[in-house]
């Protein structure tokens, strides 16, 4: 049961002052001496109030009152940070261009391909490997730039930079533009990628595109040819929206940029539709075709031939509505040009705050 | 008696609401600001406080019986830090059969508490020609 209480609160100041020793960042000898001197005062002086002993849970108020001892310890010590608030904003702008903008492409565009190169046919596998890497490479780069930032606060530098500024170096001033929607942005680059990763997938697994009918049909001649065309289309559409995201301030990019694809994929779709007649081997057979396997069954020749009707005419309806967007974007881009060159040189203003 | 919901009610409960809502997030905000500006205070209280030779205990407890609480976690690295700047001098002594590190101000302390006082005036004086302008 209990101790006699005139051990107690002793006791237990001794285990405080031991905890807060323990978290102090170097030894505080004389701190802490003087800590437990003004708990001790504090019991006697609250003893001689009540003119008793105090029990252990009265001590333990005192103690609670003086705080955590791993906060209290926290105080005894200098301030000290990590990354402190000069480099923070420098930190994070690192962070950020490294992870996202540079290794995060740089295995999407070419340690993804190598690998999907190198995987002998297992696509599948490549893919996560490279997700996998991606994910281990995040951490050691985020853990070599938080060292390299934390040694930097250490020894100072950033007080060699401050001294170096000078106002003329900082850079000229930016006209207030509406600027590209971030989110549309964003999702259009995930979309991205998930639609380059399908078509990556999509001759070693034929079912992404045609499903249950892949166990009969298979891509026809035209694929082969425009499949690559087709790749390059969709890795435009990727670096376009990165370009966005990294460059908001370029407000020609966008317009100039849609523009562009929307011409790209125009030329391919018209390469498509002009080699859609010409039939080879006596059959026409463009984009699907029966699979090896399958029976020569009347019903899976219909089945072809109204497939590949269908896809013609999806194509053909494409090529009508991008020409109609060609149009549009195309008047949209000389609208912004003529906007750009009637505007009179002019000082931009602050936004308002 | 009918008990029905008048405009006054409606409006005084939304006006109690209301206030509650912003008025806790005001008094928080405020209690945040009354600590800070305690915190400007402290070094002068404290010096003037060790022109008398005092400890730890006793120093908390004069500060405290004066209004100017403070906690023995920023006490004690500020009674360093002063005498590390070479305002305070200290000396352990044996007193009632205990060790206890007593501080007073150096003669360095002396001079610094008198043009802190002198600047704490100045800064009083600008303040109230402010608030009367205001």
């Amino acid at each position: 049961m209990n101790t006699s209480s005139s051990r107690n609160p002793k006791e237990l100041v001794d285990r405080y002052l031991q905890a807060v020793r323990f978290w102090a960042p170097k030894p505080q000898e004389d701190l802490i001496a003087e800590l437990g001197e003004d708990l001790r005062s504090q019991i006697e002086a609250k003893e001689a109030d009540l003119g008793r002993p105090l029990d252990q849970g009265e001590v333990s108020a005192i103690l609670k009152a003086c705080g955590m001892p791993m906060v209290v310890a926290s105080r005894l010590g200098p301030k000290r940070y990590l990354i402190g608030p000069a480099l923070y904003p420098i930190y994070k702008f690192v962070l950020k261009m490294v992870l996202l903008w540079i290794l995060v492409p740089v295995f999407l565009f070419i340690v993804g391909p190598t690998n999907v190169v190198n995987s002998k046919g297992d696509w599948g596998l490549a893919v996560l490997n490279t997700f996998g890497n991606l994910w281990t490479g995040l951490f050691v780069a985020a853990g070599v730039i938080t060292l390299v930032f934390a040694i930097l606060e250490r020894t100072s530098a950033h007080a060699a930079i401050e001294c170096k500024w000078d106002p003329l170096t900082l850079p000229p001033l930016q006209k207030q533009e509406r600027k590209p929607s971030l989110i549309k942005t964003v999702c259009e680059l995930g979309f991205g990628v998930f639609g380059l990763i399908w078509l990556l997938l999509v001759p070693h697994y034929p079912v992404l595109i045609l499903g249950p009918a892949a166990s009969f049909l298979k891509a026809g001649s035209l694929w082969h040819t425009f499949y690559v065309p087709v790749l390059l289309l969709g890795v435009f559409g990727l670096l376009r929206s990165g370009m966005i995201l990294a460059r908001p301030q370029w407000t020609w990019l966008p317009t100039l940029s849609q523009l562009l694809q929307t011409a790209l994929t125009l030329v391919v779709l018209s390469f498509m539709i002009q080699a859609v007649g010409q039939p080879s081997h006596g059959t026409w057979a463009p984009f699907v075709a029966l699979a090896d396997t399958a029976k020569q069954s009347a019903e899976y020749i219909k089945v072809a031939a109204i497939v590949n009707a269908s896809i013609l005419l999806s194509l053909a309806g494409t090529w009508l509505g991008l020409c109609i967007a060609g149009v549009i974007q195309t008047w949209e881009f000389m609208r912004y040009v003529r906007k750009r060159r009637s505007s009179a040189p002019q000082t931009a203003s602050l936004p308002a705050q | 008696m009918k008990n029905h919901l008048t405009n006054y009610t409606v409006y005084r409960t939304v006006y109690v609401t209301y206030y509650m809502a912003n008025g806790t997030y005001s008094a928080e905000i405020l209690e945040n600001l009354k600590l800070e500006l305690r915190r400007g205070c402290l070094i002068v209280a404290v010096l003037a406080q060790l022109r008398t030779e005092q400890y730890g205990y006793t120093l908390r407890k004069a500060l405290a019986d004066d209004g100017l609480a403070i906690d023995e976690g920023t006490l004690y690295p500020l009674l360093r830090r002063l005498e590390t700047q070479g305002l305070l001098v200290s000396q352990w002594r044996e007193e009632e059969k205990r060790n206890k590190r007593f501080y007073r101000l150096s003669p360095a302390g002396e001079q610094t508490l008198a043009l802190l006082l002198e600047e704490w005036q100045n800064i009083n004086t600008s303040l109230s020609k402010i608030l009367q302008e205001a």
